[in-house]
């Protein structure tokens, strides 16, 4: 190896020359190639028994999310000017290219079953906007007797109507969003008009997201190179050790591009694992440096670049390699951004290992060794002396050690079993957010903006004309809704028992399911021949043997979907009684469970990488113990991670639980240095204090900086204005503290209480 | 002489021509479609009706009715009963359908499992008809007084000579904005028809599908809606189709509706 470092030295501008270009060249591949995967579907794994169930449900039922656009008129809608809009605007949104003209409705467009003396009716509520007070009494009457519109299109209140136009998946772009928004505010005064649901929420968040990331990370770049100035005390390091990063992103995304891979959101977080972890191989490469410069003064930069490779060529080549077989880990998941994201990281941490060995030596003997300011040695003697006594202190106390770290643990562990997964999109808005108060406004005024689809199969053709069938979809909508959460049910049941009261000259007691199944049968040919039939295809399927029941959730996030799935599961036995299976299906549903999947995958693959990594130290430094001694810090981090967000009540959601993999990456890496040094300074010294001391002076300076330079970097995402970003923030700083602890405090006295790598064990 | 002749005539041709086509385009696309709204098709007729529902994902459902038709003078009547499927069978209906401009449509069901008639006021006939594509203007009950008729081509259509009229609905808020018909020239038959939504865009289109003389009279036995929107269609075909028979006056009654067919 050093033959071959050697060989490379004799070249260095043609080394630099080669990396810039190289550079140069994939930056133009992913600058042309590169291109954002917007459609969320694609993020799924599409083969997935419950996404492939899914799709298909939403196919027969035509079910898709909803914009729901809120019209309130502070003196109530039954105004001609409201009804107006109602009408302009539901024709505006059936005219838009994205939208399906059935697929919008509105009190403009619903039908109203109505009983009349003789038998019953089905018509609009109004076509023509009703301008005398009669008419407009007549329709507020209409719309009061009908319990399937009346808190479903108009509140109770009686001052805010919707109207909810369902688009496909493939269908949304930012221009529709701005679009759809911008139509809506031309309708405003005097009623106020809101935007939301589920296509709204995920719009904004695609917008949100990359914007404030594209004004943070400046900022963040701009704190850690401050901070590495601060530490490192010259241009020159600072600027190759950040070249090394910026190199090893363009390599990572200029491969992605090049294989036409396109950039999913997950991607977005390769550049803050590799800054996170691309600083450490150039921090430890000049504080390396730095300290024979400081014992050596004058040797030449050949001399020192020389010392500086044989030293820290291994403890660099094993972080990274340890660091990439850990995202490679990530391969087990079932969720293809998430590999590639494991894969690409893996790259970028390769590439900036490689970078470091290379492009740092050659721009030291291009561009001459860093210039030192002369008060630096005196400082340089003093932090000797901290180390040292850090060092003695550590050791001598360890018990305090010992107790917090036990302490630590058990308090991880308890905070662990509190840790819940969340798969809400709208909870990822600051509270005070236009958006989450909009949701929250239309959630205080109806069902609820999210939904989840029951979905019942039977073989039987007609089973969803039978009574007892049908009796027990109502009476588990009637158990559902008791959650507070669920704000409103809807399915064929509905119609029913609407139709039966209608039937009945509008009396109560007849507002159940009808008795028998030749009446079902009829009531719904009757319905069909007054009314659009459309409507019952989206509760039930042409022959009567697939029913769809649509339940509305005042919340999108996790607690609030299983608890409404636990509610209906009750029902599964006595459904199977009569032959009907009980699944789900709709855009939250499948979130769920992605979100499920993504964290199995995340956790099995921690697990994973955790003895991969327990297996490469073993054999790095030949022995096992090292090995596990080496995981003590990653373990640590680990704990503390999960810990802090259950007892802050954080909950896991894809970036949350992606961080964790930083947490190896970064942990491994303190340790790797650590040992090697230790290793090292024991085989020379054979003196076990003389070793800690050196060991900490020369690896723990090294790790402090970079522990230093990353947490300065990243705590700056903390003045974001978009909440996920913050917790990026504060948990990657966390980790790095905590690594950064684990390694200086536990796995120092581990290795110390070992007596690894000293002849003599007294 | 012959020459001049030619000549004057040709002169006489090219002024009166374009006088006469512009004076008679209104009228005649109006009287295409009254000669296809007047064509004689007996006084009464029975047969059954298979109609056949198909989804966009084609999946189907068929319904079978006896119907009875009778023409009496200034109201039509109509009644029809379900035979299939099983849970609906004997249901009836019954459409009294009056020339009397303005005057809506009487109908009533008979749900024999509630053993009640019932009225059902349909204050639209843009209803679709039992679940199909056809609206009851679809199935012939639409004056030709309501539109304005335009000739816009004539053109063969499966090798009949059609006249292809423009109809646009004098009330604006007609659930059309247009339809287009193919009308066979002799016949008097709309052999196609498309249809086009408020916004202008086409909805359904209609194709008859056969066709056939019964007693002197042009019957369609057999055609096909369907809404390209919704990727919708209906088939209804006409069985055993018995005209001229003599249907009884008194057969369309809220008491024949009960009885039910044996």
């Amino acid at each position: 190896m050093n033959k071959l470092f050697n060989w490379i030295l004799k070249y260095p501008r043609v080394i630099l020359v080669v990396t810039l270009v190289s550079s140069a060249a994939l930056f133009f591949v992913m600058k042309n190639n590169s291109r954002m995967e917007t459609d969320l579907d694609k993020y799924m794994p599409q083969q997935h028994p419950a996404f492939v169930y899914s799709d298909q449900a939403e196919e027969w039922f035509n079910i898709n999310d909803g914009i729901i656009i809120a019209i309130e008129h502070e003196n109530g809608i039954y105004n001609s000017g409201t009804l107006q809009k109602v009408k302009d605007l539901t024709k505006a949104l059936q005219q838009m290219d994205e939208i399906n003209k059935k697929d919008v409705t509105s009190l403009y467009t619903a039908d109203n079953i109505i009983g009349t003396d003789e038998g019953m009716d089905v018509k609009a509520f109004y076509k023509r906007v009703p301008q005398s007070d009669g008419n407009l009494k007549t329709l507020r009457q209409n719309v009061r007797n009908n319990d399937m519109i009346s808190g479903r299109l108009v509140s109770e209140s009686e001052t805010v109507t919707v109207i909810i136009a369902e688009i496909e998946d493939d269908v949304f772009t930012q221009e529709f969003y701005k679009n759809i928004l911008e139509t809506a505010k031309t309708y405003e005064g005097p009623e106020n008009v809101y935007v939301a649901g589920r296509p709204i929420v995920e719009g904004t968040m695609a917008l949100l997201g990359p914007a404030d990331m594209k004004r943070m990370v400046p900022i963040v770049l701009t704190v850690i190179v401050l901070v590495l100035l601060w530490v490192m005390r010259s241009f020159k390091n600072t600027i190759f050790t950040m070249l090394v990063v910026l190199f090893s992103v363009v390599w990572a995304f200029g491969l992605m591009a090049l294989i036409n891979i396109p950039i999913y959101a997950v991607s977005t977080m390769i550049p803050v694992m590799l800054i996170a972890i691309g600083v450490a191989d150039g921090i430890h490469l000049y504080s390396h440096l730095d300290l024979f410069m400081l014992k050596n003064p004058n040797t030449g930069k050949m001399e020192a670049v020389k010392d500086m490779l044989a030293g820290m060529w291994k403890p660099v080549a094993m972080t990274s390699v340890t660091t990439a077989v850990g995202f490679i880990s990530l391969l087990t998941s079932q969720v293809y951004p998430i590999k590639y994201f494991g894969i690409f990281t893996a790259i970028g941490v390769m590439m900036a290992m490689v970078f470091s060995l290379l492009l740092i030596p050659a721009a030291i003997l291009v561009f001459g060794l860093p210039k030192r300011k002369p008060k630096v040695g005196k400082s340089e003697k003093k932090s000797g002396h901290i180390a040292y006594r850090f060092a003695e202190a550590v050791v001598k106390n360890k018990v305090v050690t010992y107790i917090s770290i036990v302490f630590i643990v058990v308090l991880s562990i308890y905070g662990m079993s509190k840790v819940w997964i969340n798969s809400s999109f709208l909870e990822k808005f600051e509270t005070d957010s236009d958006i989450v108060l909009t949701d929250k406004f239309i959630n205080q005024n109806f069902g609820g903006t999210s939904t989840i689809n029951v979905i019942l199969e039977s073989q039987d053709e007609n089973v969803f004309k039978q009574p007892h069938v049908m009796q027990l979809i109502d009476e588990m909508q009637a158990e559902s809704e008791k959650l507070t959460l669920v704000g409103n049910s809807f399915s064929l049941a509905d119609y029913l028992r609407r139709m039966n009261k209608v039937m009945h000259a509008d009396s109560v007691e007849y507002d159940t399911i009808p008795e028998s199944n030749k009446l079902i049968a009829q009531y719904l040919l009757l319905y069909e021949m007054s009314g659009d039939p459309e409507n019952l295809w989206k509760v039930v399927d042409y022959k009567y043997n697939k029913a769809n029941i649509t339940l509305q959730l005042k919340s999108d996030n996790s607690k609030a979907i299983n608890a409404a799935i636990a509610v209906v599961d009750q029902f599964v036995d006595r459904f199977q009684k009569f032959g009907v299976s009980v699944k789900y299906a709709g855009s939250g549903y499948k979130g769920l469970v992605f979100t499920d999947l993504i964290l199995q995958g995340q956790i099995t693959s921690l697990l994973l990488s955790l003895i991969i990594i327990v297996v490469l130290l073993s054999i790095m430094f030949r022995k096992i113990s090292i090995g596990f001694i080496g995981a003590v810090p990653i373990a640590v981090t680990a704990f503390i991670s999960f810990g802090i967000m259950g007892l802050f009540d954080i909950p896991l959601s894809t970036t949350t639980a992606l961080i964790s993999s930083i947490a190896i990456g970064i942990g491994i890496d303190y340790a790797v240095h650590f040992i090697e040094r230790y290793k090292i300074n024991a085989l020379e010294t054979q003196d076990r204090t003389k070793t800690i001391q050196e060991t900490m002076h020369h690896s723990g300076r090294a790790i402090i900086f970079n522990a230093l330079v990353v947490i300065a970097g990243f705590l700056v995402l903390l003045a974001s204005v978009f909440p996920p970003n913050r917790s990026l923030g504060a948990l990657v700083s966390l980790n790095m503290f905590t690594s950064f602890l684990g390694t200086i405090t536990i796995m120092f006295i581990l290795i110390y209480a070992s007596n690894i790598y000293f002849k003599n064990k007294s | 002489m012959n020459s001049l002749k030619t000549n004057y005539t040709l002169i006489l041709f090219f002024i009166i021509l374009p006088v006469l086509t512009s004076a008679q385009e209104k009228p005649i696309g109006l009287e295409v479609m009254q000669k296809v709204y007047d064509r004689p098709d007996g006084n009464d007729m029975q047969s059954e009706l298979a109609m056949t529902l198909t989804n966009s994902r084609g999946d189907q459902r068929v319904r079978k009715i006896r119907q009875f038709v009778k023409d009496m003078g200034q109201v039509e009547k109509k009644i029809m009963f379900f035979l299939s499927p099983a849970d609906v069978r004997n249901t009836s209906f019954m459409n009294w359908s009056y020339d009397e401009i303005g005057k809506d449509d009487d109908q009533w069901i008979y749900l024999p499992a509630l053993k009640k008639t019932k009225r059902i006021s349909s204050d639209s006939k843009s209803d679709y008809f039992m679940g199909s594509d056809f609206t009851y203007d679809d199935l012939g009950d639409r004056h030709p007084t309501d539109d304005t008729h335009k000739i816009l081509r004539q053109e063969n259509l499966n090798d009949e000579a059609c006249y292809v009229v423009e109809s646009t609905p004098k009330n604006e808020d007609y659930m059309y904005s247009k339809t287009i018909s193919w009308v066979i020239k002799d016949k008097w038959i709309g052999l196609k028809k498309e249809f086009y939504d408020e916004d202008g865009e086409l909805l359904k289109i209609l194709t008859v599908k056969s066709f056939s003389k019964i007693k002197d009279y042009w019957i369609i036995s057999e055609s096909e809606m369907k809404n390209v929107q919704k990727n919708h269609t209906t088939n209804m075909k006409l069985q055993d189709i018995k005209i001229d028979f003599g249907i009884e006056s008194n057969k369309f009654t809220e008491r024949m509706m009960k009885r039910g067919i044996k």
